[in-house]
């Protein structure tokens, strides 16, 4: 004999529910969380060392690093004046709510106002896994095919701004940034669009500023 | 490969509903995943026969129910299925379309041994 019992469950209802503490946290603290996705070398540490320098001459910032392997990133973003955490997953390809929550103590949260995760290099796996951010931006790079939207929409649909990355190649790479753009709004209409290039510093002011808004919001109580 | 760790994510919920339950065995989990979901039916499976070892749900099968994409249009009122990425509605095109189911990653039942 057999009997069946009901669970109406999430699957991830634990990662779920301590990202949702950590978001609570995140809010009490006024400290703003972006959580940055993109495939491996699309330029998420490039953008992090050309953007974050300048972000920290008004506000108190720090970076956990998400990688497989291995203390380079961390190290370049600690190079770059900011501190930095790294989590090696040791071969996960993600992040989970329990490494946020474990690299915590490293930090001072009273006196921050921008925390940046810089989640494992992976187009797939990050967007099912809530961190506790305040949202999402995923960075597409030229080299990588304009269509990367249209191959991976869960990840466009999880994120709230999308960065075109290495425009400066976009003409080598026979990359069409306006249609690469096109395939992300059709998938996700909300999303904010920057096209940056770290060679020729181009469109990192506008991103700058855009992360200067959302920690002010932060800072007014104001949900992202 | 994110499925392990929702397969052990989903093996935490079973074992945890087996113990409260005061259950000996596990006979099938069901699961409804949506399309939107991200997650790969196969290494789901492998993932969780490969985990489910020396635990109350050993002798479990995993069964999945793809759950289609479904959005209603928010300009004129369409509720329909869609089968790829792109909400664009159906009928008159809008992009404002509300995901309605979908997006799913939810345990549904177990059927245990009883005694």
């Amino acid at each position: 004999m057999s009997k069946k019992i009901e669970v109406e469950d999430k699957i991830l209802s634990k990662n779920d529910k301590l990202a949702n503490e950590l978001r609570q946290l995140f809010l009490d603290k006024k400290v703003l969380v972006i959580n940055f996705v993109s495939s491996p070398g699309s330029g998420k540490t490039s953008i992090l060392e050309n953007i974050l320098p300048k972000l920290s001459k008004k506000y108190r910032l720090a970076v956990i690093e998400g990688d497989l392997e291995t203390e380079n990133d961390a190290e370049r973003i600690r190079k770059a004046g900011i501190k930095a955490y790294q989590i090696t997953t040791g071969g996960a390809c993600h992040l989970e709510a329990f490494g946020i929550k474990n690299a915590l103590p490293n930090f001072d949260l009273d006196n921050l106002d921008l925390l940046i995760i810089e989640n494992v290099g992976n187009l797939v796996c990050p967007a099912s896994f809530d961190l506790g951010e305040d949202f999402k931006i995923v960075v597409i790079s030229t080299p990588e095919g304009d269509d990367k939207p249209a191959k991976y929409p869960s990840m466009i649909r999880a994120s709230s701004a999308i960065i075109v990355n290495k425009i400066d190649l976009a003409e080598y790479m026979e990359f069409d940034v306006d249609k690469c753009i096109d395939y992300a709004k059709r998938i996700n209409p909300n999303l904010v669009e920057f096209r940056t290039s770290c060679k020729t510093k181009t469109g990192l002011d506008d991103l700058i500023a855009f992360i200067e808004t959302k920690i002010e919001e932060k800072h007014a109580g104001i949900r992202g | 490969m994110h499925e392990a760790s929702i397969a052990q994510s989903l093996l935490d919920v079973v074992i945890e509903t087996a113990h409260k339950n005061s259950v000996k065995s596990v006979l099938s989990v069901e699961v409804n995943i949506g399309r939107l979901a991200a997650v790969e039916k196969n290494s789901l499976l492998f993932a969780f026969d490969a985990l489910k070892e020396g635990t109350v749900a050993e002798k479990a099968s995993l069964i999945i129910n793809d759950i289609p994409i479904v959005g209603k249009c928010n300009a004129c009122g369409l509720e329909d299925e869609y089968d790829n990425f792109v909400f664009s509605c159906h009928n008159c095109g809008s992009y404002d379309v509300t995901i309605i189911s979908g997006e799913e990653l939810n345990i549904k039942e177990i059927e245990v041994e009883d005694e």
